[in-house]
């Protein structure tokens, strides 16, 4: 029974022959780079199918934003567990995406032939921060405003570009029902069209820039069919059953609706990875170097974001400074997050 | 044809003429003068007014100073609406005009004020809603009566809304604005002191502070009366021989259950109104529960423990706090429920019916019929029980719900451990043809 159907559907799909080229080629089985590109990948693709869940019953306007995020939560059967899988997932996403970013600089991965590599890896980066921050907005309760304004307002002290950043963040001059509309806009349709496009050149730059599998039976070597996809297959699965633990046992409260006439609360909390940003400007002397300290860090930070994406070509053959710098920044980011944390 | 037109033409003329005749009353001296100065109030200038705002003495500048400030600003009033005299001569002779008053006597100031604020046709000039019989009920209250026979105690018209600085009673600032009122009579009636020669009480401001009345009014200012709510702004009726028609005014409901209850004919025998005998007039707490033989209940303050009717008010305490448990219960656990992020479909109904069934039973108990009070009773506990089963279901819907979590955490868990298994099995051959 089984044969004939393997056969019939052999004969439409080319699986077995695939199956056969694949089992022939062979990667080396112990570099990181190829589980953590299959990971962002399904992590996205749970991001894209919670995401489009939720995206059936939300409402992107101010008067019902809150209403709906929470009839999701409370009044659709399992929307709590989709909505905690989307946050959770969006945590996970920039936690591996920075994770991934730091391993590449410290290892100095950047190297020729992968500097566009680099550079389209960084600038999804921030497009996967913009959509947190979009994302953040959309539920409308009094920590989502205060997210939009606050964040927002850190963005408007970078030199130069501030201004018009902090203009589309807050889709207006300032944070109002518009920036709600904004924001949603962004998150559903242009980041999502940025990001395809520029995962589409990073992965053009892949195809070049990785070594071709090879059919030798070197050692270090695993073939892709089945070793690789197995192990690939778990890496993903531990990232379900990690996501799926959290969205269970960790709960992400709502909170209460955004109410704009309302004074701000001491303590608008930022999210995890900007905490380090957080602390710094609470810390901070009222002016550095005759400059208002929140322009003096935000610019100083600009200026480090920029030089970032120019990485791969400062780089020189046998020097490890761009190495050593990047383990300072992570070193001291971290330690900053554990200190406000604290 | 002609001629008829020529009648029409006639009828028509006559019937404009005689309208607007009897439109018009006769225009006093007072209403021309009046007019002039609205039409061009910059050829009647208020001399009293810029004169004394120059004026170095702090009390004589600041009447100028406040007028400039108040509702009475207006060319049509100036300094002479109330103190007359001559307002365009400006030099200090003015001071010798005839018929100035420079301080009004402290029995003079409502008639005064209302020699305009009685007058509709001026009063309508300005705001067409204010009342013109401020003064009318003013003279019949007991405030007036006794600033009549010369105690400056009483107030007058300025007293309570102030004299140069008199603002709208809607003004935020305004001592009489609904806001400030019960701090304005309070002065006076919370005064030990003052209050002595009139043997009065003075805790009115304090229970009232204490009633439901000024519960409600703390959220909802239209809901709720302060102490001009019930005794009228002017009139200042001491209540006492309307308390009923005050009470029922509102509450007409409550009122019409009394009167068709066994506590009807004895109250009206002794001489009591159909409210006071169980509720404190200014302390008015409704949320307690007052019936029942208990020692702060008002059965007891006219029935004996001894009596037959005792046990009836016990049953009904015992059916009202029934009630009032299961509902607080009620509220309680959807309040949880919601509290934990469930989301009850139907529970704003059932709570406004519950709220309904409830304001019923408070009314319905004026009947202290046990049968009557019961119905209602019935009605609220059916409400409170409806509320109990939606939070009940909501959270066995949530309970059912996390099973699912658990298994699609179970079943990627088993997905991971077969394919962790599968890769260590590939691991060891690859080992092995090493």
């Amino acid at each position: 029974m089984a044969a004939p159907v393997q056969g019939w559907f052999d004969d439409r799909s080319g699986w077995s022959s695939l199956r056969k080229r694949l089992a022939a080629r062979r990667v080396r089985g112990n570099s990181p780079l190829l589980y953590v590109g299959g990971l962002l990948a399904f992590l996205l693709v749970l991001q894209v199918a919670s995401g489009l869940l939720l995206l059936l019953h939300y409402q992107p306007n101010a008067a019902e934003a809150h209403a709906s995020v929470a009839f999701i939560v409370g009044g659709i059967p399992y929307g709590a567990l989709v909505r905690s899988i989307h946050l959770w997932c969006s945590d996970l996403l920039v936690l591996t995406v920075i994770v991934q970013l730091f391993s590449v600089a410290i290892r100095r991965a950047f190297r020729s032939p992968r500097e566009l590599m680099w550079v389209s890896g960084l600038f999804s980066f921030f497009i996967l921060l913009a959509f947190a921050f979009t994302g953040a907005v959309l539920p409308w309760s009094q920590d989502a405003y205060l997210q939009a304004r606050v964040g927002s307002e850190i963005a408007g002290q970078m030199p130069v570009a501030g201004p018009l950043l902090r203009y589309i963040m807050r889709g207006g001059d300032e944070v109002t029902t518009a920036t709600l509309r904004h924001a949603y806009g962004f998150h559903v349709a242009v980041l999502p069209a940025a990001l395809t496009g520029l995962l589409f050149v990073h992965a053009v730059f892949l195809r070049r820039a990785m070594p071709e599998p090879t059919s030798e039976r070197t050692p270090g070597t695993i073939p892709i069919y089945p070793d690789y996809l197995v192990r690939l297959g778990t890496v993903m699965t531990a990232a379900l059953v990690l996501v799926i633990s959290l969205a269970t046992f960790v709960e992400r409260p709502l909170g209460v609706a955004a109410e704009v006439t309302a004074a701000a609360p001491d303590g608008a909390s930022p999210p995890w990875y900007l905490l380090f940003v957080h602390d710094l400007l609470l810390r901070a002397p009222p002016e550095l170097l005759g400059v208002p300290s929140a322009k003096f860090i935000v610019g100083a930070g600009a200026v480090v974001i920029l030089l970032a994406f120019f990485l791969p070509f400062f780089d020189r053959r046998g020097s490890r400074v761009t190495a050593a710098l990047s383990a300072l920044l992570l070193f001291a980011a971290v330690m900053l997050s554990i200190h406000a944390v604290l | 044809m002609p001629c008829f037109r020529h009648l029409l033409g006639l009828w028509l003329a006559l019937a404009v003429a005689s309208s607007s005749a009897w439109a018009e009353p006769k225009r006093s001296a007072k209403d021309e003068l009046r007019e002039r100065r609205a039409a061009r109030p910059e050829a009647h200038p208020n001399t009293c007014a810029t004169c004394h705002a120059s004026l170095p003495e702090a009390k004589l500048r600041l009447p100028a100073v406040q007028y400039e400030k108040s509702v009475h600003k207006d060319p049509r009033i100036g300094c002479v609406g109330c103190h007359k005299g001559d307002p365009e001569d400006p030099t200090v002779r003015a001071h010798a005009a005839e018929g100035f008053i420079p301080r009004p006597p402290h029995d003079a100031v409502s008639a005064i004020c209302g020699g305009c604020h009685s007058d509709a046709r001026f009063i309508r000039e300005f705001n067409p809603r204010l009342q013109v019989d401020q003064a009318t009920l003013y003279h019949l209250s007991l405030h007036s009566k006794l600033s009549a026979a010369g105690d400056r105690n009483a107030p007058n018209c300025a007293d309570c809304h102030g004299a140069h600085d008199v603002s709208r009673v809607d003004a935020l600032t305004a001592p009489v604005h609904p806001k400030n009122v019960v701090e304005l009579c309070g002065k006076c009636h919370s005064d030990r002191e003052r209050m002595k020669p009139y043997e009065t009480t003075t805790d009115q401001v304090l229970r009232w502070q204490r009633s439901l009345h000024a519960e409600v009014f703390a959220t909802d200012q239209a809901a709720a009366p302060t102490c001009t709510g019930c005794h009228g702004a002017h009139a200042g009726a001491a209540a006492a021989g309307s308390t009923t028609h005050v009470c029922g005014a509102c509450h007409e409901e409550q009122l019409k259950y009394v009167r068709q209850s066994p506590h009807a004919k004895p109250f009206e025998q002794l001489g009591l109104s159909e409210c006071t005998p169980c509720h404190d007039k200014h302390e008015a707490l409704a949320t307690r529960w007052l019936v029942g033989m208990a020692a702060d209940s008002a059965c007891g303050k006219c029935h004996s423990l001894d009596e037959k009717v005792h046990t009836a008010a016990d049953e009904i305490a015992t059916l009202l706090s029934g009630v009032r448990e299961r509902s607080e219960a009620a509220r309680e656990s959807l309040q949880d429920a919601r509290r934990a992020g469930l989301l009850i479909r139907g529970a704003g109904p059932i709570l406004d019916e519950l709220r309904t069934q409830e304001l019923k039973l408070r009314t319905v108990v004026h009947t202290v019929d046990k049968n009557q009070i019961r119905v209602v009773a019935r009605a609220a506990d059916e409400a409170s029980l409806q509320a109990m089963r939606l939070a009940d279901q909501a959270r066995t819907d949530r309970r059912v719900e996390r099973r699912g979590y658990y298994f699609a955490l179970g079943l990627s868990l088993l997905l991971l451990l077969l394919l962790a298994a599968k890769a260590v099995q590939l691991e060891r051959r690859r080992r092995r043809e090493a």
